[in-house]
């Protein structure tokens, strides 16, 4: 197994410290993702270092940091397909959030935004396999139907987003308003909508998202849908809900 | 607890920061800092045609000082500025509205084609004159 | 009269559900956890919600265990978990022979277990291996370690616990030979404070016993670290179990829209980096290749590693409460005020802190009844907010 030999240039803050970036050099196999890398530098040469991860395989969201100035998972980031094998790797938290230490962000609004958009993060599943939120990985498979068991009234699985708040640290709106619901939400929003049948439900999400830091706040920058690491498409489902927006409001003409 | 408001630029700047970012930022960007310079355009272009309000004299030294290459390039500007707004702005329009988002980055680079396109041919004839 | 302060060291699994039913029972809770929620064993399992079968012929009380608790989570946390049953498939022979003890054991153990044909089963799941000879589904479900804990921990905190994420036990504070606190580093500002407690619970996992040496006591820990593969793509609707006795890499778990192939067990010597060995990696894809041909195909999208908090010698130094996990009460190594937890799984968590709260009830002369089986958990996202 060939190691690698890699340089990380890693944001540090600690309160009362101006924050800087702290560098480190570990040696990881060739095959290793980029949280193995942060997992080494804190394991060998600083115990200090405070970062968030819990599934390591794209489902809890919670390890999404920058790198070299990009969002993304580096759970599912290989080292290799980041490092260009010379300069440092840069880790930087997410933008747009307070930092509370290092790579690690307050959350807090993102998730008040995702309770008040009352999305149930299970739903019903496509009816055929393989799924994927990369196309690239099930182009080569044949897709298949599939029948329920019987004692089955319908298959159900997670929504695609894990709640990583990549797309909230992407979009420029995010950055230059506080209070804009962002795109997490607003997909959230248009994913309840999309699950419920209920008028006053459905009335309740979509003044939600008509109101004054919802969907009119976005500018098209699509940032949210190109950085998701799940597939969600948060500015396809912006414009999604603008649409229903203005059918509406014709309609009540 | 204590955070931190990290940013390297200040808030209002943030959405300049195009390094690194994807095609529709960059459309973003551009959209923005176009229609910041069509803002400044609009206020120049009340103050010249103020100056209709001078006499004769006033507007034929401003006639003269038009037909200067450096302010025909500037024209050229104007042009690529009008286009790229104009016509990322038919873009931004659409898949506002969820028509065309699936192929926005297509739209883009076609409609950006279009205005250099039309941005050549034209600064053709405006140095032509 | 104040109520007792009991302080739980780790946030994973053990730790949440057991400040979840202390601060039902009115404990004033504070937990105490170094890193993110599940940062440790519990974040990276196998995200399997157990209806007990891959017990039920070898080990009949953890089966058991398995399908109540499976059960019971349906109850308490419906919107948290994918409910697509599972398979028991049979590849080989000797998977076969395996048939009718299995069904055997689930008729035992109260797992309700449905005998199926295999065109029906290549039907429900077109990428099972074409060559099944036998098929049974069980209710196996799936869910996510992280928001399981964020569940237990948010409705803990709703019911006035305290949880400390990024905060690192660094010592423990005695007066003769018992433990009244703990000293406590905050790893975000660097800075140290004691809490005080009458008792401390060690859910420390795979370091429980680099907690306890700190308080001069020793638990025969061995961290034993397995291996996970997810794919790039979902290629079963239902958990793909191996029909025969458990062995690695015998489980396919799917989840959203990967697939993820496990495991596998090594000892390893430091918990806080594992290596993961790139032949664990390729069985544990030639395994999963038996049960799903088409994983050979599939991309790897990642691949996990952590280790479990397995005890050397069981029974010796433990209390041992029950056959899936051990209370070690280190009032018998002379220091009072101090119990570890050691082993269990997440689907049985909840049953785990049932039994640890009772023992902590009976260690604090407290009286009241566990309440966890009926009340639904609050909602995870509560927890960061």
């Amino acid at each position: 197994m060939n190691m690698l030999e890699v340089p990380l240039e890693i944001f540090r803050y600690k309160e009362g410290e101006p924050p800087h970036h702290d560098t480190f050099t570990v040696q990881v196999p060739e095959t290793a993702h980029v949280i193995d890398a942060i997992d080494a530098v804190w394991a060998m040469h600083d115990r200090s270092l405070v970062f968030r991860r819990a599934c390591h395989h794209s489902s809890c969201g919670s390890c999404s940091l920058r790198v070299n100035g990009v969002e993304m998972l580096p759970c599912i980031t290989r080292v290799k397909d980041v490092w260009d094998g010379r300069a440092p790797l840069r880790l930087d938290p997410l933008r747009n959030f307070p930092v509370v230490s290092d790579l690690v962000v307050d959350l807090s609004s993102f998730f008040q935004r995702m309770s008040a958009a009352e999305m149930t993060i299970t739903c019903d599943a496509e009816s055929s396999l393989p799924l994927s939120v990369d196309d690239f990985a099930v182009s080569k498979i044949p897709s298949r139907a599939v029948e329920l068991p019987v004692n089955l009234s319908r298959f159900n699985r997670f929504e695609n987003c894990i709640e990583c708040a990549i797309c909230m640290s992407a979009c420029p709106t995010m950055a230059t308003d506080e209070k804009f619901f962002g795109p997490a939400a607003l997909a959230a929003i248009f994913r309840a909508r999309q699950k419920t049948d209920s008028p006053a439900d459905v009335a309740h999400l979509l003044s939600l998202a008509d109101g004054e830091h919802g969907v009119w706040r976005c500018h098209s920058a699509f940032e949210c849908t190109a950085a998701c690491p799940q597939a969600v498409d948060p500015a396809g489902k912006i414009m999604a809900l603008r649409r229903e927006l203005i059918t509406r409001r014709f309609k009540k003409r | 607890m204590a955070t931190l408001n990290y940013s390297r630029i200040r808030r209002t700047g943030r959405w300049v920061d195009v390094r690194r970012r994807k095609l529709g930022m960059w459309a973003y960007a551009l959209n923005r800092i176009t229609g910041i310079g069509l803002v400044v355009y609009l206020y120049l272009h009340l103050g010249v045609l103020s100056m209709l309000a001078h006499g004769q004299s006033s507007w034929d030294s401003f006639t003269a000082l038009a037909r200067s290459p450096f302010y025909l390039a500037l024209d050229v500007i104007l042009l690529a500025i009008i286009l790229i707004h104009g016509l990322n702005g038919i873009r931004v329009a659409l898949t506002g509205f969820d028509i065309g988002v699936r192929v926005q980055k297509r739209l883009f680079v076609i409609l950006m084609l279009i205005a250099a396109a039309a941005l050549v041919v034209a600064a053709a004839k405006i140095f032509a004159v | 009269m104040r109520s007792p302060q009991v302080l739980i060291v780790g946030a994973g699994s053990t730790g949440a559900a057991t400040a979840h039913d202390l601060a039902l029972r009115g404990f004033r809770v504070t937990v105490i956890e170094r890193g993110e929620v599940a940062s440790g064993t519990t974040g990276r399992n196998h995200c399997l919600l157990h209806s007990g079968g891959r017990y039920c012929v070898t080990d009949h009380e953890s089966a058991i265990e398995c399908i109540d608790e499976n059960l019971i989570l349906r109850k308490i946390m419906p919107d948290l978990l994918e409910l697509n049953d599972g398979l028991f498939v049979a590849i080989s022979e000797s998977d076969l022979a395996f048939k009718e003890r299995f069904l055997e054991g689930c008729a035992t153990c109260h797992i309700p277990a449905r005998d199926i044909p295999v065109k029906e089963v290549l039907a429900m799941e077109p990428f099972l291996n074409p060559g099944v000879l036998a098929a049974i589904q069980v209710p196996d479900g799936v869910f996510e370690p992280f928001r399981f804990c964020l569940a237990f921990l948010a409705t803990a905190r709703l019911h006035g616990a305290d949880v400390r994420t990024y905060s690192e036990v660094i010592g423990f504070v005695r007066s003769t030979n018992c433990v009244t606190g703990v000293k406590v580093q905050d790893r975000r500002t660097g800075k140290s404070e004691t809490i005080g407690a009458d008792l401390v619970v060690n859910a420390a996992g795979p370091w429980a016993a680099e907690i306890a040496a700190k308080a001069g006591v020793r638990i025969p820990e061995v961290p034993t670290a397995g291996v996970m593969v997810a794919l790039d793509c979902r290629l079963n609707n239902m958990v793909v179990n191996r029909l025969n006795k458990p062995s690695d890499g015998d489980i396919v778990v799917p989840q959203r829209a990967t697939s993820v192939i496990g495991t596998t067990s090594w000892v390893v010597e430091n918990p806080d980096l594992i290596s993961i060995p790139p032949e664990h990696v390729a069985r544990m894809i030639r395994q999963g290749e038996q049960l799903l041909p088409e994983v050979r195909n599939a991309p790897m999208r990642a691949k996990m590693a952590v280790a479990r908090p397995l005890i050397a010698r069981p029974g010796e130094d433990a209390r041992q409460v029950s056959r899936t996990f051990e209370c070690f009460d280190h009032a018998s190594d002379g220091v009072n005020g101090f119990i570890t937890i050691a082993g269990g799984k997440t689907t049985t968590a909840r049953a785990m802190a049932e039994r640890v709260a009772d023992i902590v009830c009976k260690k604090l002369d407290v009286d009241t009844p566990c309440t966890t089986r009926e009340l639904p958990l609050a909602s995870y996202r509560l927890f960061y907010q």
